[in-house]
């Protein structure tokens, strides 16, 4: 193993010991990306598929953790004191929860410069269909709170 | 006292002798001719030197009487006597070196630490790790597992490098149980070729094998770049395409938990100084 890690490690460096060489490694598909990549910085060469608002991974990952306490903490709110505040705000976190929830989904699976940018297109329209249409509930209709109480009446 | 002991002791032998050869004598004797206990193995083929070869499935047969009790063993058995252009992986066949790591009954793990399920009704099946590039047979390519390795750093890095060599880097007996189930770690990639996560992005996720390395590196006493190791992940893939599947965990053919180091990460990286490593 460490042997392994050494012999990379001369490699990279530019000398081809004999056994590494790309012909005896590579058979047909086997390794295309031998010596096409540089794998010392992944992070730098890494494209940033979340962080178009700015901030750092880490930051969006707390977002997304503290997003979904809130979430869990709007519940009881909703069933003790419902109303227009926590509508709209039950909206807007819902709506959020599920923008971030997707775009990681979309991260994961979608591929491709041009995929991923017809992806962002569409999961903010999504979003925004989304936060409008439970505004324009709230606004118009009898609001998210409401809404579910009357689920369980006949 | 003793000598009474001893002559004591010589006496029970001496009386017991005629049992013992007995149960010796069953130990060593000939096996009595048992029924042939014969384990289909069906194995991953696949020869890039001959042309047009599509990876295909080979059943061999084996008479469990007449082979050690691993599956490596029963892959051994089958190259010197069956077929020996099966190409496999092997080296130290006890755990430690981490070569023959290979996808058994659906499950990746060390061919050496994996019991022959000895009901010979069911069909053993073995494939390369899931999601490798296959240089032949059940040999996986490793190098981009091995470059995601190398990009952590894995070793002692220090600010004030002018004490290199002088004397060792002390560490409190503390501080030493921290790395116990870190370091341990084989490399044999059975956990991050079990990560659906690393599946889909293993050109940009490092995978598990070598962020639970990269937590052992930053919470090491000795390491003066914790900082700098944390930035290094700041980004959507690197760390964060970990969804906490937990498959590296049930995996781990060393009983590791790498899962775990990874959300120790993932805390680490909510409370670290970002500003200090960026300035330094």
């Amino acid at each position: 193993m460490a042997s392994l890690i050494r012999l990379s490690s001369v490699w990279q460096r530019g000398m081809r010991p004999v056994l590494l060489c790309h012909t005896q490694l590579s058979r047909g598909s086997a390794c295309p990306r031998i010596g096409d990549v540089d794998y010392t910085e992944p992070a730098g060469r890494i494209h940033t598929a979340s962080s178009s608002t700015g901030i750092s991974a880490s930051q969006h990952w707390t977002g997304e953790r503290v997003m979904t306490l809130v979430l869990l903490g709007m519940a009881p709110a909703a069933y003790l004191c419902p109303g227009p505040v926590v509508d709209y705000s039950i909206a807007a976190a819902l709506t959020m929860h599920g923008h971030w929830g997707i775009g990681q989904v979309l991260t994961d699976y979608v591929h491709g410069e041009v995929k991923i940018k017809l992806a962002k297109v569409g999961i903010f329209l999504l979003s925004t269909a989304t936060f409008f249409g439970l505004c324009y509930f709230n606004y118009n209709d009898v609001g998210l709170c409401k809404a579910v109480v009357m689920l369980w009446q006949k | 006292m003793a000598a009474v002991c001893f002559s004591l002791s010589r006496c029970c032998s001496a009386v017991h002798r005629p049992a013992v050869t007995a149960v010796r004598f069953a130990q060593t004797a000939a096996a009595p001719a048992a029924q042939p206990r014969i384990k289909k193995f069906q194995i991953y083929r696949w020869d890039p030197d001959t042309v047009g070869d599509k990876p295909r499935m080979q059943t061999y047969e084996i008479d469990l009487n007449t082979c050690g009790p691993m599956v490596l063993d029963a892959l051994i058995k089958i190259k010197n006597e069956m077929d020996s252009t099966l190409t496999f992986r092997r080296s130290c066949r006890e755990g430690i070196c981490g070569s023959c790591a290979m996808n058994i009954n659906g499950g990746n793990t060390l061919a050496c630490l994996n019991k022959i399920d000895t009901n010979t009704s069911k069909v053993t099946k073995i494939y390369p790790l899931p999601h490798m590039y296959v240089v032949k047979d059940l040999v996986p390519d490793m190098s981009n597992f091995y470059a995601q390795y190398k990009s952590i750093e894995p070793y002692l890095k220090k600010k004030d490098e002018s004490q290199q060599g002088k004397q060792q880097y002390l560490q409190s007996v503390e501080d030493r149980q921290k790395l116990d189930g870190l370091y341990e770690c084989i490399l044999c990639a059975c956990c991050s070729t079990s990560c659906p996560s690393y599946w889909w992005n293993a050109d940009k996720y490092l995978g598990p094998a070598v962020l639970m390395q990269a937590y052992r590196w930053m919470i090491d006493s000795r390491d003066d770049f914790t900082e700098d190791r944390l930035s290094k992940l700041q980004d959507p893939f690197s760390l964060y395409r970990c969804h906490t599947i937990m498959n590296c965990t049930r995996t781990c053919p060393k009983g590791l938990n790498p899962g775990k180091a990874i959300a120790e990460i993932k805390k680490m990286m909510v409370t670290y100084k970002q500003k200090d490593a960026v300035a330094a």
